[in-house]
């Protein structure tokens, strides 16, 4: 059982920032909704708290910006935007993931063919 | 009704912050204003009412102990809480050796007190020496 956690966690390090950076490719998302939309992923498996330590990597690295918006229907909320290096991260982890989705489907048997 | 959810909120960011030792300041800040933020925003747009509701939005969080880890993974810090056993640990011995002292100095002093009034007067019962007690007993 701790095994399968374990795995679960590895598989998401590394991985999970860029799902992240591709929720606010097209728009500018608040925190909550960033967080409550990974959340509800079981797959991720991940407690919605996590996550803002890693927004603040993201932001802290330059590839994320974020700017506290006021709410028209409660607290002022922290809007995350992409930055031009978070965009070409976004673009680089694309081009990596798919070859590397390929290699590991062909060696442990999960590709199509499979 | 607003104080206790308030109250189960505070301890939450309370037991967060306990674990966040070790962290640059402005990044626990940083967390604890997000965690607020995020919290306040599910009250207010979800327009939770009991307790109950509002325990289910921190457990969606995440404990202290998973939130404060994923905090100095990614700030790449080591969690403090494990460091402070041995401190108290260190604490505990200073207890023992402040008490062990102290037993000493009375036991000192008793034992000057019985000797004194032993050679004062010759028949000075037990009892006074061990406890002297200035009242006078009626018996």
């Amino acid at each position: 059982m701790a095994d399968v956690s374990q795995l679960a966690t590895s598989l998401r390090r590394g991985t999970l920032e860029f799902c992240v950076l591709a929720m606010v490719e097209t728009e500018d998302r608040y925190g909550n909704e960033i967080v409550r939309r990974l959340g509800e992923e079981p797959g991720l498996a991940v407690g919605e708290g996590t996550i803002y330590p890693l927004l603040s990597r993201l932001r802290r690295s330059g590839w994320l910006e974020s700017k506290w918006v006021e709410s028209p229907s409660g607290p002022p909320r922290r809007y995350y935007g992409l930055t031009v290096s978070g965009r070409s991260a976004l673009d680089h982890f694309r081009t990596e993931w798919v070859s590397f989705r390929q290699t590991v489907d062909r060696l442990v048997g999960t590709g199509e063919a499979a | 009704m607003k104080t206790r959810q308030n109250d189960v909120v505070t301890e939450y960011l309370h037991e967060v912050d306990q674990r966040l030792a070790g962290l640059p300041v402005l990044q626990r800040r940083e967390l604890l204003a997000d965690l607020a933020a995020h919290i306040a925003a599910e009250q207010a747009e979800r327009h939770l009412a009991s307790e109950g509701e509002v325990i289910e939005v921190l457990e969606r969080l995440g404990s202290p102990e998973v939130v404060a880890a994923a905090a100095h993974e990614e700030a790449g810090t080591r969690p403090q809480p494990p460091a402070r056993s041995p401190l108290s640990g260190r604490r505990l011995w200073l207890y023992v050796a402040v008490a062990a002292g102290v037993l000493a100095v009375l036991f000192l002093c008793a034992g000057a007190m019985f000797l004194g009034r032993e050679s004062g007067s010759s028949v000075g019962p037990v009892e006074t020496a061990v406890a002297p007690t200035p009242t006078v007993q009626s018996s």
